[in-house]
This record gives structure tokens, sequence and C-alpha cells, in this order.
């Protein structure tokens, strides 16, 4: 109150040439912080348009949805079994573990189950359990397996996208599905769970340039064809980017958004300074003891680690024709370069041991399942080309890293992820963070590897969503 | 006044001594032992034995099935050879391979040389032999080791070496030349043994003293690098009977020939190199770099060196990056990225001789077919393909990375100089170039600079004829000199 008084009394004191000039540079100063406000708060991306098909686009879409089932053959698996048993060996160094690659000798132990108890056509029957679809949109076929929920009264269903990654694929997802379909109490999800154009079932673009904006936008085209106008989005690895655009480019459209791995975008300054106090008064920062644990320290852990693994990430993005084209043809080549992410990217310890613990928290049923979607449908050149799509212009400078998200968040942040993104860089980017958990166990290969952890911290967030919402 | 002179003196002494110490640095090594298990009880097995390569049916047959299975991928539309080597020339390359290409000639081909084997460190090292059939009386042929890279092999030398076993011009030097090949790369063995490094934290760095700087936070034993390719190879030498002789070397090449030449100067006459990429980025580089492109003539910068440095950001960050993908999966997981490679020979022949496309000259790329026929036959680009297939070792040949750069990119061998004399042959479509100064940076005693026609990355193989002559040019000035 005698703030306000005293304030008053001031402007009394001024003269008539000098109050006109405060009430115009207030206006000058509230008009210009307004439209830079503006510019800077874009809420949305463009969408954009494209076309992926053989040569000129001549036809438009047919929007049809067909029933698709995986099939598969004798020739297939004795084209398969041929080619194991003609792998030629290599004799690993001795004592390496993991460390310079997928070791030789557990190589073998994997090819010899693979040959003589993998039972290929088993797997296929898993695969078609859930019900598979395939439909055209910009020139390609996209495949998806779609899994309703049983109707139970009183229950509320939500529609929900889950976008896989990198050597990954929809079978991922297959552990995690009852969890989020068949639910007992309140709350199930209907689930859609697309292959990215390029992976697995889904057609492989024809024409350069195929970016995760385009891969959002198709998957939006889809969620519209199928009825969907809200829906909840779930990913990691290029299944993060691609949701996280799809929330940018229609917002109205995304009930929420949960991801369990978060790219760290390099913010100068800031970022720069809390990497330096953070170690020390990570409670200035607002470092959390476990952010401090994950992050430092920082050299090693992101900087160094993230060189010795990303050589596939610069080969891929670079060369991928190259890089795609021996393990094409053998499938033991494919399996190593697949199987050593799943051992390394769940534990980085792992590198030293000599069979990867591979089997700690998968069975090799699984793995090769995962395997066979990319040897059985030829897409590893694609799946790779994606990255060099990716990387072509500047990430940085890419219209959706300048802009912000603001659908819901919730992210699952998992002690064994590739990196560690604490949740004051997460709010640079997302400005509606409604949870951010600290997961006890797990990796970057979170709804394979701990589909429980996962389900109850999404289901948790969409809670707190819809909790809001009434 | 004297007790002043006195003190400068002493002081000018200590300077020098300081400044002399380390000029002359040689590189010091331990012995090494690379066979399976631990080195037996007596003396190692130091015979010659003569090699020849063989060839079956059934490895002819094994490789005609496998590219018969090939499952090859559709390239996207127009991107030539941007993302790799473009399918559809893989495919013609594969069809030659399989009914034209003729492995049994070729190796007729490979054996017209004498090959040999001999036990060095554990391991069998191959190389070939080659002495002037028709040297005039009282000529004695002159020692020369050339030494191969990756993804190249001995084979690379098989254009150039009737040029200098037995030169046109009888002014010309005769060499007597081996060709080794690089342990783990061809009919060498590979070493079994890996490099043993154990990171630490900064914290233990410090205790032990250990240098923070660059990424050297670890101790332990290397694996098979560049320096013990090159004590190997100056055994070889050695046991051969040459005392002292002349290197030559590109691509892994120029770092063996390199190390050879510090290991023992007395022993390497004279160094000539077609490669010889910046090491050490001290000052003078740096302002070069910086200033270059303004002041050319202050650096003693021609104008291709201008041409291929600048503008800076495209030629030395993006372009080196385009083509260092390869190089990052090597050196970090070799073992996953060889695997692949050796199953399928078709993947094989397009992961090499993407290389021998792109590394020949950039504009390649936009190429449908990757200009790979213009500079070399189809018939000798297989032939090195062949070797590492035939002998498996396309994953021990990706090894050799990682064991270089386990201890990051500033070894001990990268800040000592090369004290004999050398010769640059500077290509003009290298993959990296290096401007006069900055070879001399490293090279102390640089005799010749060739600014060359032409030619890129495999210059002994794309270029015999310039490459012999800048090498003839090279060895008359070291030894006129005497």
């Amino acid at each position: 109150m005698q703030a306000v008084e005293a304030i008053q009394k001031a402007l009394q004191e001024l003269d008539r040439p000098k109050l006109q000039l405060l009430a115009l540079s207030s206006v000058g100063i509230g008009l210009t912080y307004f439209l830079v406000w503006r510019r800077k708060a874009k809420k949305s991306i463009p969408l954009g348009d494209g076309w992926w098909g053989h040569g000129q686009q001549t036809l438009r879409d047919d929007n049809k949805i067909y029933p698709f089932k995986v099939e598969t053959s004798e020739d297939e698996i004795n084209d398969l079994h041929r080619r194991i048993d003609q792998m030629r060996y290599t004799e690993p160094l001795e004592d390496c573990g993991f460390q310079y690659g997928f070791n030789s000798n557990y190589l073998q132990k994997v090819v010899s189950y693979w040959r003589n108890q993998f039972d290929w056509k088993k797997q296929v029957a898993k695969l078609n359990e859930y019900p598979h679809f395939k439909t055209n949109i910009e020139g390609l076929d996209v495949h998806f397996v779609h899994v309703r929920a049983p109707h139970r009264p009183g229950q509320k269903v939500l529609p929900l996208m889950l976008v896989h990654g990198w050597p990954g694929s929809f079978f991922e997802f297959y552990k995690i599905l009852p969890l989020l379909t068949d639910t007992k109490d309140d709350l199930a999800f209907e689930v859609i769970c697309p292959s990215i154009p390029g992976y697995g079932f889904s057609e492989a673009p024809h024409k350069q340039g195929f970016c995760s904006l385009d891969a959002a936008r198709i998957f939006l085209k889809l969620m519209e064809r199928l009825g969907f106008n809200k829906f909840y989005l779930q990913g990691g690895d290029w299944g993060s980017l691609i949701t996280t655009n799809m929330a940018q480019m229609k917002p109205q459209c995304v009930s929420g958004l949960h991801l369990n791995m978060l790219a760290v975008t390099k913010r100068g300054v800031g970022m720069l300074l809390s990497l330096i106090i953070g170690p020390y008064l990570p409670f200035l920062v607002g470092f959390t003891r476990e952010d401090v644990r994950r992050l430092f320290p920082y050299f090693e852990k992101n900087v160094y680690d993230l060189l010795m693994e990303s050589g596939y990430m610069h080969i891929q993005g670079t060369k991928p024709d190259t890089a795609g084209c021996g393990l094409n043809d053998s499938p033991v080549g494919l399996a190593a370069y697949i199987l050593e992410k799943f051992s390394t990217w769940t534990d980085r310890k792992n590198r030293d041991l000599e069979d990867g613990d591979l089997e700690k928290k998968y069975s090799l049923d699984d793995l090769l399942t995962n395997v066979m979607i990319y040897w059985t449908t030829r897409s590893i050149i694609p799946s790779m080309r994606f990255y060099k799509e990716n990387f072509k212009t500047n990430p940085q400078n890419r219209v959706d890293a300048r802009t912000g998200i603001f659908v819901p968040m919730g992210h699952a942040a998992f002690p064994n992820e590739l990196m560690h993104c604490p949740l004051p860089w997460a709010r640079w980017r997302f400005k509606d963070i409604r949870s951010y958990s600290y997961m006890p166990r797990g990796g970057h290969f979170a709804a394979f590897e701990e589909p429980r952890l996962l389900a109850e911290d999404f289901v948790k967030f969409v809670r707190k969503v819809e909790g809001k919402k009434r | 006044m004297l007790l002043e002179v006195l003190l400068a003196l002493v002081l000018g002494a200590v300077v020098l001594l300081v400044l002399r110490r380390s000029k002359a640095a040689v590189l010091k090594t331990e012995d090494g032992w690379w066979g399976a298990g631990s080195p037996p009880a007596g003396a190692e097995d130091e015979s010659i034995r003569p090699f020849r390569v063989e060839t079956s049916r059934e490895e002819i047959e094994d490789l005609q099935r496998r590219i018969d299975q090939t499952r090859p991928v559709p390239s996207l539309e127009d991107s030539q050879f941007n993302y790799g080597f473009n399918s559809t020339y893989l495919q013609k390359v594969a069809a030659y391979w399989r009914n034209e290409f003729n492995w049994s000639k070729q190796v007729d081909k490979l054996n017209q040389y004498p090959h040999f084997k001999t036990k060095i460190e554990g391991i069998d090292v191959h190389y070939v032999h080659v002495k002037p059939k028709n040297l005039p009386e009282g000529r004695t042929a002159v020692p020369l080791i050339m030494v191969h890279g990756w993804p190249g092999s001995f084979y690379e030398f098989y254009g150039i070496l009737p040029l200098l076993t037995e030169p046109a011009n009888a002014d010309d030097v005769a060499f007597e030349v081996i060709c080794p090949s690089i342990p783990g790369y061809g009919f060498s063995e590979a070493p079994r043994k890996k490099g043993a490094w154990t990171r630490l934290g900064v914290p233990q760095a410090r205790a032990a003293g250990v240098a923070i700087a660059n990424m050297r936070l670890c101790s332990g034993r290397p694996g098979f690098n560049s320096v013990c390719a090159a004590r190997v190879f100056l055994k070889l030498m050695r046991r051969l009977g040459f005392g002292r002789f002349y290197a030559q070397g590109g691509d892994w090449g120029w770092q063996i020939t390199t190390n050879m030449a510090q290991l023992d100067p007395t022993a390497v006459k004279g160094l000539h190199i077609n490669f010889a990429p910046v090491e050490n980025v001290g000052p003078l580089v740096i302002l070069s770099i910086l200033l270059g492109r303004r002041f050319p003539g202050l650096f003693g910068f021609t104008e291709l060196d201008v041409k291929r440095l600048y503008p800076r950001v495209e030629k030395m960050l993006v372009e080196p990056l385009k083509e260092t993908g390869y190089f990052h999966i090597q050196a970090t997981k070799p073992d996953t990225a060889g695997r692949g490679l050796n199953d399928s020979p078709v993947g094989l022949a397009a992961y090499i001789l993407e290389k021998f496309s792109t590394w020949t000259d950039h504009e390649f790329r936009n190429l449908e077919d990757g200009g790979l026929e213009r500079k070399f036959s189809l018939e000798d680009l297989l032939t090195n393909v062949m070797i590492y297939w035939t002998t498996g070792s396309i994953t021990s040949s990706m090894r050799f990375y990682k064991e270089n750069f386990a201890k990051g990119f500033y070894p001990p061998h990268a800040r000592i100089p090369v004290t004999v004399p050398t010769g640059v042959a500077a290509f003009p479509n290298e993959l990296m170039h290096t401007p006069k100064l900055w070879a001399k940076q490293k090279n102390h005693k640089l005799k010749t600079y060739t600014t060359m026609a032409r030619g890129g990355h495999f210059a002994a193989m794309e270029e015999p004829g310039l490459m012999a002559q800048d090498i003839q040019k090279f060895i008359k000035v070291v030894e006129g000199k005497k």
C-alpha cells in the first residue's frame, strides 16, 4: 500500500513531458516484449507434405485399411539356415569381452541356438496374436498393430500410439501391450504400434529426405484415418523424436506425451553453468542428488562414452547403403550388429563380459524375433538411411529444435539410458512437464526390458493429466 | 660485468641443452609378443619360408555361391554414391565378379613376384621381395620398404614395382623392394592379444601423474598399433640383412614408416610419404589456418593449398565428418563392423570399393558408377578385395584402428618429430591436404615437397608413373647430398 502511494507521489512530481516519455517508453517496452514473446512462443511447427513412392505421384492416396498377416515359408527358413551354416568365424582377441564389439565366441552360441532351436514359425504365430494392418499414406504402405481393449463396464479407454526406434521394432512393445490394454481397473488403452517407414513391414521411402518430421506427419494422418482426434503418445529412441514432432505439429490432438529418452539439446551458457556448479551445489541449478550421480563425471559419461558408442551413428548417418550392404546378406552379421546394442545399451558395464550379459534381461527368442523382422523384410539399409536423412541439415537448426513443446509431458528416466536429461534441462523445451520419474532400474530398451515399470509410470502420468482435466 | 656474462652463458647452455634434448627425442618402445597363449621358452624361429598364394575350386565356388545369394536393396532415386555404394552399379560389379573375373589368373599374377613368410614376435609376417633382374655391373640396388594401408594391400604396389626395380632411365636408381603385409592384413597373421587399458577417473589419473589433457585418462599396455608394426618391420629388415634402407608409405603405411624413422633414425636413410596429416596442431599451424587465406604468401601457401583448405568449416570439419564414419565405428567396434563383411563378399566389396571411389576424388560421389573404372580396372580392384576375402582378414584389419586410437589422438609418437630426410608427394585429391609449412613441423629434414599433377589417396595404384618419378627425385636429392 505504501509502495503504491510512493509511486503515485513520484508520478505526480513529474512534469508533463517526462510523464509522456514515461508513458511512451512503457508502452514501447511492453509492445516489444509482447512481440518478442509471441515470436518465441511458437506453439506449433508446420505440417508440410510429402510423397515417397516410385516415380511421380499419379493417383491420390487410397485411404483403405487392409488387414495384414505376417507370413513365412520353408524357403525363407531354409535360406536362413543355409546362410547361418556358411558363417566364417573370426577368432576374437584374448579376454576382450564385448569391448571390440560383439564377442565372436558368444556369437557362436547365439547362432547355434538360432540355427537349431529357434522356431520362426512359432514366433510368427506369436506376432500374429495381435491384429496387423497396412494402409497407404503419402505413397507408402504403412504397417501397424492395432490392439483394442476388451470391453469392460465402467472402464475408460484412451487411444495411445507407441513408436519404436532403432534397432528395435513394434515387437518391443509386445510385453507392455497386455499391461496397457488388458487392465482390470478403470483405465485402459486402445493401442496403435506402427512401424516407421523403412523399418520392418512398413514400406521404405523411395525418395531422399524422409526424416522424423515426415514420419510424424504420416503417423498423424494414420491416427486421423483411424478416427482418433485426441490421443496419447509414448516413445523412446527415434520414437521419442517422432512423437515429440507429432506433438509439435498438432498439439490440439495430443492429450499427453510420455518419453523414456530425452535428447539433450545444447543450450549454451545455461548448460555450461549447471555443469560447472552442478557437482558441488546441485540444488542451486535444480539438480537432485540422483541427477549428479547419473551425469557426472560429465566428460567420462557424456563425451567419452558417447564417442565410444556412436560409431554406428556416424557411419549410418553418412554411408547407410554401404554400412547395411553386408548385413543384408549375412544374418549372423546382422544379428551381431543389432544385438550388440541390446547388450551395451542395456548396461554399459556389459562391455566387459564375454557374453555381454545379453540373456540376463532378454530371452534369445525375443531378441532373435526382432532381428528376424529386419532380416525377412530386408529393411536394415532403409532403417539406417533414417539417420542420414535426419542429420542432413544441422539438427540443432531444424524448425523442431527451435520450437517448444506445449502438450502435457511425462518423462521416465531410466538409470542406464544412454544419456541423462535432468528436469531443469528438459524444461527448456517442454513447457508443461507433469511427471518426471527416476526409474529404479532399466536401460535404453525400456519397454522391452522393464515393461511393468514403464507401464506403471505411463499410467501414473496419464492419471495426472486426466485428473487435471476434470 | 663478468658475473652477468657468465650467468648468461650458463643460462644459454641450460636452455640449449633442454631444447636439444627435446628435439632429439627418440621414440621408445618395448618388445611384444602377439601369438596365442604365452611365448614359448626357447629362441624364436627366425627362418624365412617361401610362400605361394594358392586357391582351390572350392574357394571359387563358395565365392560364386555367395555372390548368387546377394539380396540387393535399391538405392534411393538420384542418390548416386552419396548414401554409400550405389546399388545398381554394385550389381554390375557383382555380375562381373561372378562371371568374368578369373581368380586363378590373378593368383598367378600375384605369384609373379616371390613371396615369403617369417615369424616375428609370435606372428607370421608375409612380404613380397622383388630384386632387379638386370642390374648393370658395379651397381647395387637400393633397398626400399613400401608399406600399404587400409583398405589396401601389398597388391597396390604391383603397378609401381616394375618402374622401381627396372627403371627405364639409366640415370634412375634401381630398387630392391620389400612389400610386407601389416599384421592382421591379408597373408600376415593377425595379432591375438588386445590392448590392456584401464580407464582412470580424474582423481586417480592425477595421483598416477597421467596427463589429463587429450583424453589420455588410461594406463596399461597398448595393443598392436602402428609403433608395434614399425618395430616388427624394423626387425624384418634387419633379419633380411638390410642395415640401412629407404621407406615409402601412404595411409597406415605413412604412420608405420614414420614410426620406423622415429624408432631407429640410423636405419632409415630416407622417408618418402604421399600422406602427411598433421597430428600435433601447434601455434604456427593455427595461425596459418586463421590468416592463410588472406596472406597465403606469408605461409608459403600455393593456390592448391588455398583451394583445398578453404572455406575452413566446409573443408576442415564438414568434409572430414562426412567421410570418417567408417573410422569411428572401426576404432570402437571393429568386431561388430567386420562381422557381416566376412560372410558377404558383395558387402565386403561395397565397403572397400566405396573408398576406392570416394578417396580418389570426392566428386565421384555424384556419379552413378562412382567413377570407379576411370582410374582403376575392376580386375585390380577385385584382386585387392579377394585378398581380404580369402584370408578372412577384414575384422583384424579394422582392429588396427581401435588399437591406434585407444589413447586418443595424441599418442607419444605424435609429438616427436622425424629427423631423417623426408620427401612428401602431395597429390591433389588426397583425403587430407598438407601444405609444405605443416609438413615441415613434423618432418624436420624435409628435402622434397612436390605438388603432384593428379591423383588421390591410392596414389601408387592410381598414378604409379608419377609416384615413381617423385621417389626417384627424392632419392637423388638425398644421395646427391651425400
